[in-house]
């Protein structure tokens, strides 16, 4: 077991690879550092950015590396990273979750289109810099939907999801009370999901 | 499955406009909602619409990286992973592992096919069971008892107290005692004669 975080744990492609093939040889537990060095910008930026909920994020990772060792030997190396293959296999979890537990269904809508935008085989980036890229785009997606809202909407949704300010210094930033705050927030998140739903029922563009 | 909120969500007043008491109320307890999330402590029962909500706060606070894997937890997931898919014998090192996994997935495709022929095998044996017991010209003589006293002692097999009462006059109809107790005599002398025959035993 490691004992600094996965992510500090430098993996080569070559490594990955001797890795993966004494894994489909039947020796399951190399799996390990693969799984230890993908597991958080799986939940990170694959995962939860897509459920919106920790337990399940955290439920959906663990099934994602569990089918991963189980089905190890139908992958095929192609001479890049392991980890689109496990996004792959996330993402899918992710929209099982959606179809079994019937969510939001503005929230599974989205999900939808962004899987299909972003499934594009053509990528072969390396796994940090397809992370990265992920992440970006999500933060994007997230701040257009915040320009659409009004400014106060915005700020209350700054205020107290991104930068965590507890609803006291929210209530003083904007100079209303804590329970007229509340309400401000309680709309602002209603708007922000109106808008992102929106978002994703225009036309999809480039995916197929 | 569209919720509450899915319905309302596109009447959303201005930042101005008053809030009703009902709104009032929905927000405090989104907000208190959000507290113990950000605290790390969702509760894990909510209404639809308030979950509906918490998981699009949730989505922001990710895609600004606030909401990160702790290390420990990491561990954990990958643990859990891995001991779902693998097992390590007591004996065997650590990178010689035994994949339940694969045997899970042999067991799996096999599966059908063990339920088909158990079935096949019961219901084999179930016929050859019938077949075996399907009754000869004389097993009716066997299973019935009252066919086969032309085999066995009369006193055996069950007969009719005619002989014993004979018809039954008017006046004597009251006697019933008087003729259980011949028919009772006959019989205890019958279940006698057969228990003697067999030297006591039963």
């Amino acid at each position: 077991m490691a004992s600094e975080p996965a992510t500090t744990v430098p993996l080569e492609l070559e490594q990955e690879q001797r890795l993966i093939e004494e894994a489909q040889q039947g020796h399951l537990d190399a799996m390990r550092p693969i799984l230890e060095r993908y597991a958080a910008p799986l939940y990170g930026t694959v995962i939860l950015p897509r459920l919106g909920d920790a337990a399940s994020a955290e439920e959906v990772l663990r099934d994602t590396l569990a089918t991963a060792v189980e089905k190890i030997r139908r992958f095929t190396w192609q001479g890049k990273s392991i980890y689109p293959w496990l996004r792959q296999i996330a993402i899918n979890k992710v929209y099982d979750l959606h179809r079994q537990s019937k969510r939001s269904r503005r929230l599974a809508d989205a999900m939808v289109h962004e899987i299909a935008v972003e499934s594009d085989p053509a990528s072969h980036a390396d796994a940090q810099l397809i992370a990265d890229q992920e992440r970006r785009a999500h933060r994007d997606r997230i701040d257009v939907t915040l320009q659409q809202l009004q400014a106060r909407y915005r700020s209350a949704i700054e205020l107290r999801l991104i930068q965590e300010l507890s609803r006291e210094d929210c209530a003083r930033r904007l100079g209303v009370t804590i329970g007229t705050f509340d309400v401000l927030l309680f709309r602002a998140v209603r708007a922000f999901r109106k808008h992102f739903g929106e978002r994703a029922e225009l036309p999809r563009t480039g995916d197929t | 499955m569209a919720t509450q909120d899915d319905d309302n969500v596109a009447r959303i007043p201005d930042p101005d406009v008053e809030p009703t008491a009902s709104e009032l109320a929905h927000a405090r307890r989104f907000a208190e909602l959000v507290d113990k999330t950000l605290s790390g402590r969702t509760p894990p029962a909510m209404s639809a619409d308030d979950r509906a909500l918490l998981e699009v706060a949730t989505v922001i606070r990710a895609a600004h990286g606030s909401l990160e894997l702790a290390p420990s937890q990491q561990r954990a997931v990958v643990e859990d992973a891995l001991r779902q898919a693998i097992s390590t014998p007591a004996s065997a090192g650590r990178g010689q592992v035994t994949s339940i996994a694969e045997g899970r997935s042999r067991l799996r495709r096999r599966a059908p096919w063990i339920v088909a022929g158990t079935s096949t095998l019961v219901a084999a044996a179930a016929i050859a069971l019938l077949w075996l017991r399907v009754p000869g010209p004389g097993d009716a003589a066997r299973g019935n008892p009252v066919a086969r006293g032309a085999e066995v002692p009369q006193e055996w097999i069950s007969r009719s107290a005619d002989a014993l009462v004979g018809p039954i006059a008017r006046d004597h109809a009251g006697d019933a005692g008087a003729r259980i107790d011949a028919i009772f005599a006959d019989r205890l002398d019958g279940f006698r004669t057969r228990r003697l025959a067999r030297g006591g035993k039963r």
